[in-house]
Protein backbone atom coordinates (compact mmCIF):
# COMPACT_ATOMS: atom_id res chain seq x y z
CA UNK A 1 0.00 0.00 0.00
CA UNK A 2 2.55 2.23 0.98
CA UNK A 3 4.31 1.64 -2.48
CA UNK A 4 0.96 2.59 -4.16
CA UNK A 5 0.52 5.67 -2.55
CA UNK A 6 3.76 6.60 -3.59
CA UNK A 7 3.29 6.39 -6.56
CA UNK A 8 -0.13 7.29 -7.21
CA UNK A 9 1.26 10.87 -5.07
CA UNK A 10 4.39 11.24 -7.48
CA UNK A 11 1.92 10.73 -11.02
CA UNK A 12 -0.67 13.36 -9.40
CA UNK A 13 2.11 15.63 -9.05
CA UNK A 14 3.74 14.63 -12.21
CA UNK A 15 0.89 14.96 -14.51
CA UNK A 16 -0.77 18.68 -12.92
CA UNK A 17 2.20 20.35 -12.72
CA UNK A 18 2.78 19.51 -16.67
CA UNK A 19 -1.06 19.88 -17.14
CA UNK A 20 -1.67 23.32 -15.48
CA UNK A 21 2.00 25.01 -15.21
CA UNK A 22 3.79 22.85 -18.28
CA UNK A 23 6.62 21.48 -16.10
CA UNK A 24 8.03 18.42 -17.41
CA UNK A 25 11.36 18.19 -16.23
CA UNK A 26 10.87 16.76 -12.41
CA UNK A 27 13.31 14.40 -10.75
CA UNK A 28 12.40 12.61 -7.09
CA UNK A 29 14.82 13.13 -4.50
CA UNK A 30 15.11 11.08 -1.02
CA UNK A 31 12.56 13.07 1.62
CA UNK A 32 15.08 13.61 4.03
CA UNK A 33 17.39 15.64 1.91
CA UNK A 34 14.22 18.19 1.46
CA UNK A 35 15.04 21.82 3.37
CA UNK A 36 13.31 25.17 3.47
CA UNK A 37 13.02 27.85 6.14
CA UNK A 38 10.27 29.64 4.22
CA UNK A 39 7.54 27.68 2.83
CA UNK A 40 3.65 27.77 2.06
CA UNK A 41 2.39 24.41 3.94
CA UNK A 42 -0.84 22.85 3.22
CA UNK A 43 -3.06 19.92 4.24
CA UNK A 44 -5.09 18.04 2.95
CA UNK A 45 -7.70 15.93 5.10
CA UNK A 46 -8.62 12.52 4.25
CA UNK A 47 -12.01 10.66 5.37
CA UNK A 48 -13.33 7.31 4.07
CA UNK A 49 -11.60 3.96 4.33
CA UNK A 50 -8.41 6.05 5.56
CA UNK A 51 -7.74 8.40 7.86
CA UNK A 52 -5.40 11.13 7.31
CA UNK A 53 -4.00 13.82 5.23
CA UNK A 54 -1.45 14.86 2.59
CA UNK A 55 1.01 17.75 3.52
CA UNK A 56 2.30 19.83 0.73
CA UNK A 57 5.43 21.95 1.42
CA UNK A 58 5.74 24.23 -1.12
CA UNK A 59 8.66 26.38 -0.69
CA UNK A 60 8.10 30.61 -1.13
CA UNK A 61 9.71 30.57 -4.62
CA UNK A 62 8.05 27.74 -5.39
CA UNK A 63 4.61 28.92 -4.71
CA UNK A 64 5.01 32.17 -6.59
CA UNK A 65 6.64 30.85 -9.98
CA UNK A 66 3.37 28.26 -9.36
CA UNK A 67 0.90 31.49 -9.42
CA UNK A 68 3.20 33.44 -11.66
CA UNK A 69 3.37 30.99 -14.71
CA UNK A 70 -0.89 30.23 -14.07
CA UNK A 71 -1.81 34.06 -13.85
CA UNK A 72 1.14 35.64 -16.43
CA UNK A 73 1.18 38.15 -13.93
CA UNK A 74 4.39 39.02 -11.41
CA UNK A 75 3.38 38.09 -7.81
CA UNK A 76 6.79 39.21 -5.48
CA UNK A 77 5.35 37.76 -2.18
CA UNK A 78 3.19 35.23 -0.17
CA UNK A 79 -0.33 36.86 0.26
CA UNK A 80 -3.99 35.33 0.24
CA UNK A 81 -4.22 35.15 -3.28
CA UNK A 82 -1.17 33.08 -3.65
CA UNK A 83 -2.06 30.77 -0.48
CA UNK A 84 -5.22 30.00 -2.29
CA UNK A 85 -4.01 29.23 -5.81
CA UNK A 86 -1.51 27.02 -4.06
CA UNK A 87 -3.94 25.56 -1.76
CA UNK A 88 -6.11 24.75 -5.00
CA UNK A 89 -3.36 22.97 -6.57
CA UNK A 90 -2.54 20.47 -3.84
CA UNK A 91 -6.56 19.77 -3.68
CA UNK A 92 -6.78 19.00 -7.33
CA UNK A 93 -3.75 16.94 -6.72
CA UNK A 94 -5.13 15.13 -3.64
CA UNK A 95 -8.11 14.61 -5.71
CA UNK A 96 -6.35 12.85 -8.58
CA UNK A 97 -4.88 10.89 -5.68
CA UNK A 98 -7.53 9.14 -4.33
CA UNK A 99 -9.34 8.97 -8.05
CA UNK A 100 -6.26 6.63 -9.10
CA UNK A 101 -6.45 4.69 -5.40
CA UNK A 102 -10.15 4.34 -6.44
CA UNK A 103 -9.26 1.96 -8.94
CA UNK A 104 -8.32 -0.59 -6.03
CA UNK A 105 -11.83 -0.07 -4.59
CA UNK A 106 -10.03 2.52 -2.14
CA UNK A 107 -12.54 4.76 -1.16
CA UNK A 108 -12.28 8.38 0.49
CA UNK A 109 -12.87 11.55 0.36
CA UNK A 110 -10.44 14.91 0.79
CA UNK A 111 -11.70 18.17 2.90
CA UNK A 112 -10.99 21.75 1.91
CA UNK A 113 -7.61 22.61 2.10
CA UNK A 114 -5.66 24.61 5.52
CA UNK A 115 -2.85 26.23 5.87
CA UNK A 116 -0.27 24.08 8.74
CA UNK A 117 2.73 23.50 9.77
CA UNK A 118 4.54 20.30 9.16
CA UNK A 119 4.08 18.13 12.56
CA UNK A 120 6.36 15.14 12.65
CA UNK A 121 5.05 13.68 16.20
CA UNK A 122 2.25 12.06 15.28
CA UNK A 123 2.38 7.72 14.66
CA UNK A 124 0.16 6.84 11.44
CA UNK A 125 -0.26 3.33 10.00
CA UNK A 126 0.89 4.61 6.45
CA UNK A 127 3.52 7.14 5.94
CA UNK A 128 5.51 7.98 3.25
CA UNK A 129 7.28 11.45 1.58
CA UNK A 130 8.66 12.43 -1.63
CA UNK A 131 10.92 15.22 -2.38
CA UNK A 132 10.63 16.59 -6.39
CA UNK A 133 13.01 18.76 -7.73
CA UNK A 134 11.27 20.42 -10.50
CA UNK A 135 12.44 23.78 -12.99
CA UNK A 136 10.18 25.80 -11.04
CA UNK A 137 11.53 24.91 -7.50
CA UNK A 138 11.24 22.14 -4.94
CA UNK A 139 8.15 20.39 -3.66
CA UNK A 140 8.16 17.82 -0.53
CA UNK A 141 4.86 16.02 -0.30
CA UNK A 142 3.87 13.64 2.85
CA UNK A 143 0.57 11.22 2.44
CA UNK A 144 0.02 9.33 6.33
CA UNK A 145 -3.06 7.61 7.06
CA UNK A 146 -4.40 5.61 9.32
CA UNK A 147 -7.07 2.41 8.45
CA UNK A 148 -10.41 3.97 9.46
CA UNK B 1 -2.10 35.87 -21.48
CA UNK B 2 -4.39 33.58 -19.60
CA UNK B 3 -5.71 31.98 -22.15
CA UNK B 4 -3.20 29.47 -24.02
CA UNK B 5 -4.15 27.21 -27.67
CA UNK B 6 -3.10 24.03 -26.11
CA UNK B 7 -6.80 24.11 -24.40
CA UNK B 8 -8.67 24.33 -27.28
CA UNK B 9 -11.09 21.35 -27.45
CA UNK B 10 -11.53 21.39 -31.33
CA UNK B 11 -15.50 22.17 -30.58
CA UNK B 12 -15.30 25.93 -32.11
CA UNK B 13 -18.21 27.02 -29.73
CA UNK B 14 -17.09 25.60 -26.96
CA UNK B 15 -13.98 27.02 -27.38
CA UNK B 16 -15.26 30.56 -28.08
CA UNK B 17 -16.87 30.39 -24.57
CA UNK B 18 -13.47 29.42 -22.72
CA UNK B 19 -11.70 32.17 -24.61
CA UNK B 20 -14.62 34.54 -23.41
CA UNK B 21 -14.34 32.97 -19.49
CA UNK B 22 -10.57 33.29 -19.64
CA UNK B 23 -10.41 37.03 -21.10
CA UNK B 24 -13.07 38.13 -18.16
CA UNK B 25 -11.43 36.26 -15.73
CA UNK B 26 -8.06 37.89 -16.65
CA UNK B 27 -10.05 41.44 -16.71
CA UNK B 28 -10.96 40.17 -13.33
CA UNK B 29 -7.47 39.24 -11.64
CA UNK B 30 -5.70 42.63 -13.51
CA UNK B 31 -8.35 44.39 -11.53
CA UNK B 32 -7.73 42.47 -8.47
CA UNK B 33 -3.99 43.08 -8.41
CA UNK B 34 -4.40 46.57 -9.54
CA UNK B 35 -2.82 49.08 -7.52
CA UNK B 36 -5.42 51.39 -5.86
CA UNK B 37 -7.78 51.39 -2.92
CA UNK B 38 -9.83 48.70 -2.61
CA UNK B 39 -12.79 51.14 -2.80
CA UNK B 40 -12.06 52.18 -6.24
CA UNK B 41 -11.28 48.40 -7.14
CA UNK B 42 -14.48 47.51 -5.87
CA UNK B 43 -17.22 48.52 -8.60
CA UNK B 44 -15.49 46.59 -11.74
CA UNK B 45 -14.82 43.76 -9.74
CA UNK B 46 -18.15 43.49 -8.40
CA UNK B 47 -19.52 43.53 -12.31
CA UNK B 48 -17.11 40.98 -12.98
CA UNK B 49 -18.79 38.73 -10.34
CA UNK B 50 -22.01 39.34 -11.38
CA UNK B 51 -20.97 38.56 -15.00
CA UNK B 52 -19.44 35.48 -13.61
CA UNK B 53 -22.66 34.15 -11.65
CA UNK B 54 -24.63 33.93 -15.32
CA UNK B 55 -21.81 33.18 -17.89
CA UNK B 56 -20.42 30.48 -15.74
CA UNK B 57 -23.93 29.07 -15.82
CA UNK B 58 -24.61 29.50 -19.24
CA UNK B 59 -21.41 27.96 -20.53
CA UNK B 60 -21.53 25.01 -18.16
CA UNK B 61 -25.39 24.19 -19.49
CA UNK B 62 -23.58 24.41 -22.98
CA UNK B 63 -20.42 22.01 -22.39
CA UNK B 64 -22.79 19.69 -20.43
CA UNK B 65 -25.24 19.69 -23.70
CA UNK B 66 -22.50 18.94 -25.65
CA UNK B 67 -21.45 16.31 -23.42
CA UNK B 68 -24.89 14.68 -23.44
CA UNK B 69 -24.97 14.61 -27.57
CA UNK B 70 -21.52 12.72 -28.22
CA UNK B 71 -22.30 10.39 -25.06
CA UNK B 72 -19.45 10.93 -23.35
CA UNK B 73 -19.23 8.58 -20.39
CA UNK B 74 -17.92 11.36 -17.68
CA UNK B 75 -20.86 13.53 -18.29
CA UNK B 76 -22.05 13.03 -14.29
CA UNK B 77 -18.84 13.16 -12.65
CA UNK B 78 -18.36 16.95 -15.03
CA UNK B 79 -21.36 17.98 -14.01
CA UNK B 80 -20.72 17.23 -10.53
CA UNK B 81 -17.33 19.48 -10.81
CA UNK B 82 -19.80 22.12 -12.16
CA UNK B 83 -22.34 22.16 -9.51
CA UNK B 84 -19.27 22.33 -6.96
CA UNK B 85 -17.77 25.45 -9.12
CA UNK B 86 -21.63 27.27 -9.31
CA UNK B 87 -22.30 26.86 -5.91
CA UNK B 88 -19.00 28.49 -4.45
CA UNK B 89 -19.49 31.56 -6.61
CA UNK B 90 -22.52 31.77 -4.93
CA UNK B 91 -21.47 31.43 -2.01
CA UNK B 92 -18.19 33.57 -1.67
CA UNK B 93 -20.60 36.18 -3.73
CA UNK B 94 -23.03 36.17 -0.49
CA UNK B 95 -20.53 35.80 1.78
CA UNK B 96 -18.65 39.18 -0.05
CA UNK B 97 -21.86 41.53 -0.14
CA UNK B 98 -22.50 40.38 3.65
CA UNK B 99 -19.18 41.45 4.61
CA UNK B 100 -19.15 44.35 3.33
CA UNK B 101 -17.23 43.87 0.32
CA UNK B 102 -14.52 42.19 2.03
CA UNK B 103 -11.12 42.26 0.62
CA UNK B 104 -9.12 38.87 1.70
CA UNK B 105 -12.51 36.98 0.20
CA UNK B 106 -12.39 38.23 -3.09
CA UNK B 107 -8.32 37.58 -3.01
CA UNK B 108 -8.74 34.21 -1.93
CA UNK B 109 -11.94 33.67 -4.74
CA UNK B 110 -9.57 35.15 -6.87
CA UNK B 111 -6.59 32.92 -6.37
CA UNK B 112 -8.62 29.79 -6.25
CA UNK B 113 -10.27 30.40 -9.58
CA UNK B 114 -7.38 30.86 -11.33
CA UNK B 115 -6.06 27.21 -10.40
CA UNK B 116 -9.38 25.99 -10.51
CA UNK B 117 -10.50 27.28 -14.10
CA UNK B 118 -7.20 26.37 -15.40
CA UNK B 119 -7.04 22.92 -14.34
CA UNK B 120 -10.76 22.28 -15.54
CA UNK B 121 -10.17 23.87 -18.90
CA UNK B 122 -6.52 21.67 -19.55
CA UNK B 123 -7.38 18.36 -17.36
CA UNK B 124 -11.05 17.66 -17.25
CA UNK B 125 -12.05 19.73 -20.39
CA UNK B 126 -9.70 17.97 -22.45
CA UNK B 127 -11.05 14.33 -22.08
CA UNK B 128 -14.11 14.91 -23.53
CA UNK B 129 -11.62 16.17 -26.45
CA UNK B 130 -10.33 13.04 -26.35
CA UNK B 131 -13.01 10.92 -25.99
CA UNK B 132 -14.80 13.19 -28.89
CA UNK B 133 -11.81 12.41 -30.91
CA UNK B 134 -11.80 8.81 -30.61
CA UNK B 135 -15.38 8.30 -30.76
CA UNK B 136 -14.24 10.12 -34.55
Amino acid sequence: MKDKLYKALVDATHNVLKLMLNVTEISDRPAVDFSCDDEVDIAIGIVGDFQGEVIYRFPVATSLNMVNIMSGMQFEEVDVFVTSAVSEIANIISGNVLTALSVDDVKCDILPPVQCKPDEDKEYDIKTSCYLNTAIGDICLTIRLNRA
Amino acid sequence: MLWKDQYELGVPSIDEQHKELFRRVESFLQALRSAGSWEEKAPRLNETLEFMKGYVVEHFRDEEEYQLSINYPGYEHHKQLHIGMVDYVLEVSEQYERSGNNEDLMQQFGGRLLAWLINHVAAEDQRIADYARKKG
